[in-house]
């Protein structure tokens, strides 16, 4: 061949690595973890969505990572300890104090500074809640958006009401109202001889979910965890330990609950309601679409209402229920932050967080999205407003309070857990139980 | 070769080295680094010596509880093993045919991983679905769901038995080795002398098991001590903390609650328990084997 | 002497037959359940053998589940473990035999109490080492651990085994001109086969059924192990029984198998080993 040739391939050689090649090169790929990936319509909703930032932003690459609800704290810790660890990731808010302390989670201040305004013209930050802001934020820095927000409500089973003849549309006002219902509607619906419906299920094994389960009883009779400076354990107060003896003498005393509590986890529960093993449990905007899952045969949309979680009588507290808030945060061993940033700014974005509404359910910690800006002229999602489910959840995000943001938190409520599993298998009685519970939670503070 | 011109005595520390290295890097350094942890505060930045760990974990009841709990599970499995294993290694080792049969259908719950065996007895343990309850009730020997994993007074017990199921066989084998190298005429001239089965078991059986036996508990003791997959996967240490085997403990606090520093302390108390409880079999089985 | 062995006869097969029952039951369970429908492993009260015959949870698991990845997974870190371990403990088992040199009892001592320090000490200092050098995650991780932590008895089983071989046989042969090196495969490696065999399957047994290292030194899908697989099936919403079996029967297949091979060197190994005079 004539050296023009070769000049000539080689130039147009070059040519072609110097067009093509950077395509290539800035191909960038982020790991998007999230444990809601394991729910089947959940898992549609986010791959859809993830296709709309992929469409929009051609040069990024999303790969979808499992994990498990209950080990996911464990995974993402363990992970970003060794230097490694999931660029977009999905967090409850349970963890994260823990984690902001440990450093796991990069610092998306300077992001959310340089994005300016939000599209009704205030600061990029103003359409979220502020008590969810405050769950995100350490010192005035923030490591984290804030995803779904939903009060914890109860949920009740009008069929199985009506069968007990109970009246299908005054729900449980008082704690004391709930237990005669429950007592009604613990009974034997197949003539057997044996019980094989109970008034309420809920979580007793260790996990993640009982928190969630559990606070709504602990406020509503005027408890609290711990002082309101998060130094001492307040559950030695008469409040907490009423609350904590009535939720133990549910399954104990009155057996309401059905055997084998202290195995249940949050999704047991939900299969107990579906199956019609129980007619009342808390929870809150994921609820419905998981048991319709579960037994399209039950109609849960139709066969279920949600009611604000009864209150104690002879208390009037100002929080009666608590709060679930997911976070979607940045792991702090990412390789590409603005990309990331990206990617979580479209996951928490007005359109995608009215699709998880109308794929899942779950509301949004927007309060575009969730209600609260009529003062600005900006309604809520129509959807979300008129679902009949999502209107109570919404409406009791008034009186719902997060559990303490302290770092120690995964151990104090563990600490507690482990209390109830003692007190409801008779180890201890409820008193002893709580009591020594107090004292742990005290030394871990220490 | 180069290699001939070192002493042969120094060729011996050659021979060995690899094997030190390996277990200095992933034995002895990390080792070394869980101690320094254990003397650091909790979740703090920099080292800094401190006792506080140590001093915590003595007023610590949870740790105590876990300590007892420790001590009664590996205790429990240890003595069942050792019961269970002489009983079948005796039966194994009398006249009886197909003997190759019995001992590969004995040996077979070793070999499965503990996680699969913990994940097995679990559904057997399970009150409405499992085996276990179905036979007793079909039986007529109980009359309602028994809670065996959730129930705080049964939890152990049961851990206990599926640990038997898969570690007796290990047990088993080497007491079986240890009464196939006694001899035969010892027994015959004990009945000629008119000895009892009793008396001959007593008087043969036993001491000539000795240096079997010995190494058997040992090795059990230390491998049970360090159990994590079974609790792992039938109890998690529940419920409350009546299965919380102090491998549980550690994993929980620093896997889930990230007390490094801490989870750090009590493996390394752990440890040195561990080390002075084995010490005496070490020095026994060191010494036998030196033999020269 | 008849009526003695009679007795003690009948009483080894009662004991026998017992443990017979005992040891399958468990695995007879196991069996049945991976052949049940979802539904028919919910059934009050359970049936022992399942009524419809499913192969459904085998193919759930087998196909469309990560499962033949985990086991990929398993088998390469159990077979290099194993392989690893036997070699280097073959060289300290032999060093230690066969030369003599200051602080032997001392050295062979230290070996031996590595094997006390708990798993649980380790994982967390080992796993910042890993990632500082970048293996964290990585089944050569895996590997450099389990071959570490199943030395210290492959290397006094093997030792024990040369320790058989008359030091007499080795000098022979030396002074017959062989290097050290043919006087090993000729005079010794055929005496402890066995014991290598033993050995191999054993750390095999340890790295294949191993949770704690696996489940604190990796995160990711593509490096995990049967045993991370199934307790990972464990901690979702529902635990599906027949999917969980199936699972499990088929992690439990390698060790058995290997077993039931070389069965005879292993106990030959165990006792050769662990029982001397």
């Amino acid at each position: 061949m004539s050296r023009k040739k070769l000049v000539v391939i080689g130039l147009v050689i070059s040519g072609l690595i110097f067009a093509i090649g950077p395509c290539y090169a800035q191909k960038i790929t982020l790991v998007f973890s999230d444990w809601h990936l394991t729910e089947p319509h959940w898992e549609q909703a986010l791959k859809e969505g993830i296709a709309v930032f992929e469409a929009e932003n051609p040069e990024i690459k999303v790969k979808l990572d499992y994990v498990s609800y209950a080990e996911k704290e464990t995974k993402y810790a363990t992970a970003l300890e060794a230097g490694k660890g999931p660029d977009v990731f999905h967090l409850h808010a349970y963890s994260m104090r823990s984690f902001i302390e440990r450093g796991y989670l990069y610092d998306i201040t300077e992001f959310i500074e340089k994005e300016g305004s939000c599209w009704y013209g205030k600061d990029f930050l103003d359409p979220w809640y502020p008590q969810t802001l405050e769950l995100v934020s350490k010192d005035g820095r923030y490591y984290g958006l804030p995803g779904d927000f939903m009060a914890m409500v109860l949920f009740r089973n009008k069929k199985l009401f009506q069968e007990a003849g109970l009246p299908t549309d005054i729900p449980p006002r008082t704690w004391d109202d709930f237990l005669a219902y429950a007592k009604k509607l613990t009974r034997d619906r197949n003539n057997d001889g044996r019980v094989d419906t109970w008034g309420f299920g809920t979580v007793g094994a260790i996990s993640p979910g009982f928190e969630l389960r559990f606070t709504p009883v602990l406020f509503s009779h005027g408890g609290s965890y711990l002082t309101p400076d998060n130094k001492r354990c307040a559950l030695d107060t008469p409040e907490a330990k009423r609350a904590f003896k009535f939720f133990i003498e549910l399954y104990t005393r009155y057996g309401v609950i059905p055997p084998g509590v202290t195995a249940r986890n949050p999704g047991d529960v939900r299969e107990q309601l579906a199956t019609e093993e129980v007619a009342m449990i808390l929870g809150s905007g994921w609820t419905v679409p998981i048991v319709d899952g579960l037994n399209p045969d039950l109609k849960a949309s139709e066969v279920l209402e949600a009611s604000p979680v009864p209150v104690a009588a002879g208390v009037s507290p100002k929080y009666t229920t608590t709060a679930w808030l997911s976070t979607w945060v940045i792991g702090r061993n990412t390789k590409y932050p603005e990309a990331a940033w990206k990617l979580l700014r479209h996951q928490t974005s007005k359109p995608m967080t009215e699709k998880w509404f109308r794929d899942a359910r779950v509301l949004s910690s927007r309060r575009d999205v969730s209600g609260g800006l009529e003062s600005l002229g900006i309604t809520g999602y129509n959807e979300l407003l008129f679902d009949k489910f999502a209107r109570v959840i919404a409406g009791e995000l008034a009186h719902a309070k997060f559990v303490p943001q302290v770092k120690e938190w995964p151990q104090i409520i563990e600490t507690v857990n482990t209390a109830v599993q003692e007190a409801f298998t008779k180890a201890k009685s409820p008193e002893q139980a709580l009591s020594e519970a107090c004292r742990r939670i005290n030394s871990i503070l220490k | 070769m180069k290699f001939f011109k070192i002493k042969p005595c120094h060729q011996g520390y050659l021979f060995i080295l690899p094997c030190f290295i390996m277990l200095f890097l992933v034995l002895g350094f990390p080792a070394l680094m869980a101690v320094v942890n254990s003397f650091t505060p909790i979740w703090a930045k920099k080292f800094t010596f401190t006792f506080d760990n140590y001093v915590k974990l003595m007023q610590d009841p949870v740790f105590w509880n876990s300590f007892r709990v420790s001590l009664l599970f590996v205790g429990g499995t240890v003595i069942l093993h050792f019961l269970i294993g002489l009983v079948v290694a005796l039966a194994l080792n009398s006249q009886i045919r197909a003997r190759k049969f019995f001992r590969v259908l004995a040996l077979l719950p070793w070999t499965v991983p503990d996680v699969i065996s913990g994940l097995v007895w679990r559904y057997m343990y399970n009150p409405t679905q499992g085996i276990i309850n179905y036979l007793l009730m079909k039986s007529g020997l109980v009359d309602t769901y028994i809670e065996w994993l959730a129930s705080p007074s049964l939890a152990m017990p049961s851990v206990i038995l599926a640990d038997v199921w898969r570690g007796y066989p290990f047990v088993m084998v080497i007491l079986l080795a240890g009464l196939q190298a006694i001899p035969r005429q010892l027994y015959e001239a004990a009945e000629v002398d008119g000895a009892s089965a009793i008396q001959s078991f007593w008087y043969i059986t036993i001491p000539s098991l000795t240096r079997a036996i010995v190494v058997a508990l040992a090795l059990d003791t230390i491998w049970q001590f360090r159990r994590f997959g079974l609790i792992y996967t039938m109890t998690q240490g529940g419920p409350g903390h009546t299965t919380e085997i102090f491998s549980m403990l550690v994993y929980k606090q620093y896997f889930k609650f990230f007390n490094f520093e801490y989870a750090s302390c009590i493996a390394v108390f752990m440890a040195i328990i561990l080390f002075v409880v084995s010490l005496p079999y070490l020095k026994l089985i060191v010494m036998g084997s030196k033999g020269e | 002497m008849s009526k003695l062995k009679l007795k003690s006869t009948s009483v080894a097969y009662l004991v026998l037959g017992f443990i017979c029952v005992y040891n399958l039951m468990p695995f007879m369970w196991m069996l049945s359940t991976s052949l049940k429908t979802l539904q028919e492993s919910y059934a009050i009260p359970p049936t022992l053998w399942p009524r419809d015959l499913t192969l459904s949870a085998y193919s759930k698991v087998l196909v469309y589940g990560n499962f033949p990845l985990y086991f990929a997974n398993s088998t390469i870190v159990a077979l290099s473990t194993a392989l690893f371990s036997t070699f280097i403990g073959l060289l300290a088992g032999y060093g230690f035999s066969r030369f003599f040199f200051k602080g032997k009892a001392l050295l062979m001592g230290i070996i031996l109490s590595s094997q006390m320090l708990p798993g649980v000490l380790l994982v967390g200092p080992y796993f910042k080492m890993l990632s500082a050098v970048g293996l964290y995650d990585t089944r050569t991780g895996l590997i450099i651990a389990f071959t570490t932590i199943t030395l210290p008895f492959s290397t006094w089983m093997l030792k024990g085994f040369i320790d058989t071989v008359p030091v007499e046989l080795d000098e022979a042969a030396m002074v017959d001109g062989c290097s050290r090196l043919r006087t090993f495969f000729s005079v010794i490696f055929p005496t402890i086969a066995p014991g290598m065999v033993a050995t191999i399957i054993f750390a095999f047994l340890l790295a294949w059924g191993d949770l704690l290292w696996c489940l604190s030194l990796t995160t990711s899908e593509s490096v995990a192990t049967v045993t991370l697989g199934l307790t990972r099936l464990v901690t979702q919403f529902r635990i599906i029984w027949p999917e969980l079996m199936a699972g499990s029967v088929v992690g439990a297949l390698p060790p058995i198998a290997l077993y039931l091979l070389l069965q005879n060197y292993l106990i030959e190994g165990l006792t050769r080993g662990a029982v001397k005079e």
